[in-house]
């Protein structure tokens, strides 16, 4: 009899005590996931960021342009229409995602925010004028599309031959998570849209850090230096809270350098 | 007492299949965890290189560009491979057009070979058709020209419009070089002007001939011909091959195309050329016919300081162009690579 309570014992308490370790180890790679997935969104945006294109660098606060689509001008109106090529035409990107144009000159871009629908001017000739100019259309009609008021954005419209950016302004920012507030979260939102939670389970000590050449990274830097960022390293470390009380937080650490390929 | 013995078997059995089934489900677990992260990290991985292997296909393409632009074309580039397509965008002048170069980069999983990691980049690069600036029909990076002996420097363009596109060019200056250049005849020179000093010699011609001598000039940059001349035969009557030869050529052959003569350019009477002869350094006497322009001098001054040029050079714009276009490069315009999907 006692020795069958000792063996039984024993059993309940590998039992319990492997569970525990099961729950951590899948806390631990639930972590390690969901980190490892929003770093990946997020470096997939931040990555192409074109040079010019960083509007906010803070600790915990980064707002970048990135490029859905660049096309070239290759055609124009008499009025500021200017004819467009980009890769899948409009039906290619999601309109909804245009934060702004931006219209590059020399090696810079200069950025406007606007809507879509502000620049959208649909002209059936689009790639008819641009064949006129030496554009190949074939099998590519409906990549040719018109844009409308860039004069007023820029004070004048871009030449033909001049590059036209479509852009998506993110804003990323490291907040008390609304889904467990005993833990951060990584929230994203388009140019005039709201914050939305994309990952929960961040540490306190993850932040955005930036580097402006050589090798260091800093979490701030003067706004006179923000057009030299030419990396951003995003620290995402998780924390879980533990499977049962009185144990330690489940943590993982993870960073992610990300060179701005544009900008180098 | 203890148990009958019946009875105390069937609690090692149970025991038994309990710790089989406890074991078996640790083993299970930690092989789903560590399979799932095994797979997502590969995949990561995989994602990763693809993107790597389409920029690579990007730079690898518009670095390589020479001459006509192609639709397409793969790089096989680690473990993936970069597929290339270019479409033109905009003729901004009949020498310079813009084009979109897209570059789609895959990397094979052996154990879903259906469904690659897939990355798409997009550049835009202009292409410049004909690169080479020709300031003179003749440039040398010497003191000193003395074009005399049969020599002649016409640079009136003998084609025309009907002959090529292009033909019937505007005369340009017809030599240039740092100090001096002299004709032995009145009419030995014909340009508009005849001649131009430009007292940075070879540095100054090098700077504004707007071709890296570098790159042409290195044995790893892959020409046509290298130390050998086609069967000109055999080759399209409008095609303009580059030719490299190395060390000192003694020139007594008859061709067309880009001549690039890393090393000494030496020649003779029979030497005929339709086309373009860049070289480093030329010989004390040139002699024979080029349809075409000479640049020389193009790695620090010309180790003659003075050049003998009893060489017949007439301007042929058509037989120019079609060796200028061999040079034809893209140049990747800055800021403009960005992801697709």
């Amino acid at each position: 009899m006692v020795l069958s309570t000792f063996i039984i014992g024993l059993v309940s308490h590998a039992f319990l005590v492997q569970n525990q370790y099961y729950s951590t180890q899948t806390l631990r790679t639930s972590a390690q996931d969901n980190v490892r997935t929003a770093t990946e969104l997020m470096a997939r945006e931040i990555r192409t960021t074109a040079g010019g294109g960083v509007v906010v660098a803070g600790a915990r606060t980064l707002t970048i342009r990135s490029p859905i689509a660049v096309g070239v001008v290759c055609g124009q109106e008499i009025t500021s229409g200017r004819h467009i090529h980009t890769e899948g035409g409009p039906a290619g990107f999601d309109s909804d995602e245009v934060g702004g144009v931006a219209v590059r000159s020399g090696t810079t871009w200069t950025f406007q925010n606007t809507t879509w629908a502000a620049i959208n001017g649909s002209d059936s000739q689009s790639a008819t004028r641009c064949y006129d100019n030496g554009a190949d259309t074939t099998g590519a009609y409906s990549e040719f599309h018109r844009l409308n008021g860039l004069d007023v954005l820029f004070g004048t419209a871009p030449n033909e031959g001049d590059l036209v950016m479509l852009f998506r302004e993110t804003t990323f920012k490291i907040q008390a998570s609304q889904l467990d507030p005993t833990t951060l979260g990584l929230f994203r939102s388009q140019y005039g849209g709201a914050l939305t939670e994309f990952a929960t389970g961040i540490d306190a000590t993850a932040q955005f850090q930036y580097r402006t050449g050589g090798a260091s990274y800093a979490d701030t830097i003067p706004g006179a230096a923000i057009d030299d960022i030419d990396a951003i390293r995003i620290v995402a470390d998780a924390r879980l809270p533990a499977p049962t009380g009185g144990q330690d937080d489940v943590r993982f650490g993870w960073s992610v350098n990300v060179a701005l390929r544009n900008i180098q | 007492m203890r148990p009958p013995r019946d009875e105390r078997r069937g609690f090692v059995l149970a025991f038994v299949v309990f710790m089989l089934f406890a074991i078996s489900v640790t083993g299970a677990t930690g092989y789903m965890m560590v399979a799932s992260e095994w797979e997502m990290s590969n995949h990561s991985g995989q994602g990763a290189e693809a993107l790597t292997v389409a920029r690579a296909g990007l730079e690898r393409f518009v670095a390589e560009q020479i001459g006509a632009v192609g639709d397409s074309v793969s790089y096989a580039l680690g473990d993936g491979v970069a597929l290339i397509t270019t479409r033109k965008l905009y003729e901004q002048d009949s020498l310079t057009h813009v084009y979109y170069v897209r570059s789609e980069g895959t990397v094979d999983d052996i154990f879903s070979p259906n469904s690659p990691a897939r990355r798409v980049v997009g550049g835009y690069a202009v292409h410049h058709k004909r690169p080479l600036a020709h300031h003179a029909m003749v440039m040398i990076g010497a003191n000193r020209i003395d074009v005399a002996n049969g020599g002649e420097i016409d640079s009136i363009d003998r084609d025309n419009a009907v002959t090529c596109t292009g033909g019937g060019a505007t005369p340009i200056t017809g030599a240039i070089a740092a100090i001096t250049v002299t004709e032995a005849d009145a009419n030995d020179i014909q340009g508009v002007p005849d001649w131009e000093i430009w007292s940075g010699g070879s540095s100054e011609i090098v700077d504004s001939i707007a071709l890296r001598w570098d790159v042409l000039s290195d044995p790893d940059f892959p020409v046509e011909f290298e130390n050998t001349l086609p069967d000109f035969g055999s080759i399209p009557s409008d095609s303009f091959p580059i030719i490299r030869y190395t060390g000192w050529v003694y020139a007594n052959f008859t061709g067309r195309g880009l001549l690039i003569i890393d090393g000494v350019f030496d020649p003779g009477s029979s030497f005929t050329w339709d086309g373009i002869v860049l070289a480093k350094h030329t010989d004390d006497i040139i002699q024979g016919h080029l349809d075409g322009f000479l640049v020389a001098g193009l790695e620090g001054p010309n180790m003659y300081s003075t050049v003998d040029y009893r060489m017949r050079t007439h301007f042929h714009s058509c037989d120019l162009n079609g060796a200028n276009e061999t040079l034809s490069y893209m140049e990747l315009l800055e800021n403009t690579i960005f992801e697709g999907s």
